[in-house]
């Protein structure tokens, strides 16, 4: 029998019991609905995740006791000491090392006037730290050599700060208070945005010797740098690495007490995490889409059963088993089909509507959309294999006969 | 000689139970001839068509339609004949419900695998020739009864079978469809078509040249006008 005639007769019996072919179809359609939704989501989560990286600043490494993605004994990031601004000027003479920015950090509030921002992000640094960091300036300047030798109270704002404390006023030349000691502000920074929700416009950053003499010495210091030119990521990486654990008399064959960090660890690290879930979802969805696969084949079933006279009659006036088969087996597929393509519709409309209303930033791939299709269809397959089978094998006589 | 049978023997089983619907049944059919079988209910005529028509395989004995011996053929090859060689007419018609009186007709075509180029006009052709050309869009539910039977007579016989086996067509019409209908069939075997036809009633019988009547599975007599 030919192919258009198969599908033709399988339209026309599904289409004859449309309720029937629709609440069948609903497990499927949930379960290939989910899938895209929620890894539309994911994919999204990560695409935005890959570009917040970015306005980190690329191929920065960043030295500090502790690694950003903590996970193993806290007990010894304990005991670790301090990194020190000597430490700092050392791995800034590498010959390796481009650009190096050490800088230490607090929390303050902030006030001008009768506004105050509490807790907020204090960073002492110097000049490189704006190329290395990321971080321009689109009124004022940056804190220059000068401010960092003569121990000024410059201070540039995050445009957060900004904002909240000159919400009219231009703040260049203002007086702010950082924890009670009165700075000058010299510029404002060009925002930023978020990176995994936290915002990275929230800051001020001073002279480095400034934040020691105003809020005390005591601090481990984070070291950013950047390649020399013409340098590799991980020689560099080693060359710091090897310097550091000299001074800092790490026993040979011990393990470093100081973490490089670099942005695409925290991605990979970030992608390991996202890539389970990713996983753990599939299982789900596929579980899902089982249950909906074998709701088809119980449907499939019941009709096999129901239209016995029908296999007869057309077994009768000729049909093969094959010719029967494929007809049922056409019917199982168009359903899961079906029932696959309305629910990556659904899926697809879930995920941009979560993109409209939330932060959350979903984007429909063609990997979702491929594999819940093809997750729909293979059900289609292996749970219409069977009836279909059923049907085909029925004895013509003994179909003919059933009431 | 197009069929041929040979001390054919039919038993159901039934659980433990064995059900002997036929026994030793030897008859031969002729091209062109016009038969009908008779018998009280239960007497194995249903049974005797179903297995001239390939539906079912004999017990025992032989069956040779046009020389070919068919108790030994698997399912495949046996579709192929009654798809090539059969056409049925059964009493409660069998239509397929969800499609029109066209579709149903041009449905052996398709599994006879007839190419598409002339299968359209082929069905309008047979359609005519049961005079049901204004009626060829209607779905069954929408035919009457006799409208109905010659719906089926046109999809027996668009693969020009050999045979045209009927098994009590007349028995859910009225008497003058009923008819009807037989004078359909005496056309169809003037035109030189082998007819097979199951009956209860004598005056239906007495339309065919030979009557074989059976009585508990036996063949009691084969009487040619
Ligand atoms: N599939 C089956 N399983 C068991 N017994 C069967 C089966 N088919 C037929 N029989 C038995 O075989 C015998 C002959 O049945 P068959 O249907 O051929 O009779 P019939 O002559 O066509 O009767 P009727 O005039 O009522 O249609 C009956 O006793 C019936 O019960
Ligand atoms: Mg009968």
């Amino acid at each position: 029998m030919e192919f258009r005639e198969t599908l033709l007769t399988s339209l026309r019996t599904l289409s004859s019991h449309k309720m029937r072919s629709l609440l069948t179809m609903l497990g499927i359609v949930i379960g290939a609905g989910a899938l895209v939704a929620v890894m539309s989501l994911i994919a999204g989560l990560n695409q935005s995740v890959a570009a917040q990286f970015q306005s980190i600043g690329t191929d920065i490494i960043s030295v500090s006791r502790y690694p950003w993605v903590q996970m193993g004994d806290s007990d010894e990031f304990r005991r670790r000491k301090n990194i020190t601004i000597a430490d700092a000027e050392a791995v800034g003479r590498l010959p390796s090392v481009g650009l190096m920015a050490p800088n230490i950090h607090t929390r303050r509030n902030i006030s001008y006037g009768g506004e105050t921002v509490r807790f907020t992000l204090v960073t002492g640094s110097t000049p490189e730290y704006e190329t290395i960091d990321n971080y321009l300036v689109e009124n004022g300047r940056f804190i220059t050599r000068i401010d960092v030798e003569r121990h000024r109270a410059s201070a540039v704002l995050g445009s957060e700060i900004a904002e909240e404390l000159f919400p009219v006023r231009d703040p260049i030349g203002r007086k702010v208070k950082v924890g009670g000691k009165q700075f000058t502000v010299i510029g404002v920074m060009k925002e930023k945005g978020d990176i995994l929700g936290e915002s990275l416009d929230a800051l001020v950053i001073i002279p480095i010797s400034t934040f020691e003499k105003a809020f005390g010495s005591r601090r481990s210091v984070v070291i950013d740098c950047s390649p020399e030119e013409g340098v590799s990521m991980s020689r560099t990486i080693e060359e710091i690495r090897q310097i550091l654990r000299i001074r800092r008399k790490v026993p040979r064959g011990d393990p470093d007490n100081f973490a490089i960090n670099t942005q695409s660890d925290l991605l990979s690290s970030y992608n390991q995490i996202t890539g389970v879930l990713y996983m753990a979802m599939v299982g789900i969805v596929g579980l899902a889409l089982l249950v909906g696969g074998i709701g088809v084949m119980n449907v499939m079933l019941v009709s096999v059963a129901e239209r016995t006279r029908e296999i007869g009659v057309r077994k009768a006036i000729g049909a093969r088993r094959a010719d029967v088969t494929k007809q049922f087996l056409v019917e199982a597929i168009i359903l899961t089909g079906l029932g696959g393509a309305i629910g990556i519709l659904g899926g697809a409309a879930l995920a941009l509507l979560v993109r409209k209303v939330t932060p959350l930033p979903a984007a429909v791939t063609p990997t979702a959309v491929a594999i819940a299709a093809a997750f729909a269809l293979i059900a289609g397959v292996l749970f219409g294999v069977y009836p279909a089978t059923r049907a085909g094998r029925l004895n013509p006589m003994e179909a003919l006969r059933y009431e | 000689m197009l069929i041929e049978l040979d001390g054919l023997f039919k038993t159901y089983e039934v659980g433990t139970q064995k059900v002997p619907a036929l026994k030793n049944i030897t008859i031969d059919v002729k091209e062109t001839e016009y038969l009908a079988i008779m018998g009280p209910s239960g007497s194995g005529k249903s049974t005797l068509m179903n297995i001239i028509g390939c539906l079912d395989i004999p017990t025992e004995g032989s069956y040779r339609l046009k020389g070919r011996e068919v108790g030994t053929l698997d399912d495949d090859e046996l579709a192929e004949i009654r798809s090539a060689e059969i056409g049925f007419v059964f009493q409660t018609f069998n239509l397929l419900p969800r499609m029109t009186a066209f579709q149903n007709v041009e449905l052996p075509l398709i599994y006879g695998r007839a190419s598409r180029k002339g299968r359209s006009d082929r069905v309008w052709e047979t359609i005519d020739a049961v005079g049901l050309k204004e009626r060829a869009h209607h779905r069954p539910s929408e035919l009457s009864g006799g409208q109905r039977q010659r719906v089926a007579i046109a999809r027996a016989l668009i693969n020009r079978p050999s045979i045209i086996l009927a098994d009590e067509p007349t028995g859910n019409l009225d008497s003058t469809t009923g008819e009807e209908i037989m004078q359909i069939f005496r056309q169809l075997n003037n035109a030189g078509n082998t007819i097979i036809l199951v009956t209860h009633e004598q005056y239906i019988a007495e339309h065919a040249r030979r009557i074989v009547k059976l009585l508990d599975g036996e063949v009691a007599s084969d009487t040619t006008a």
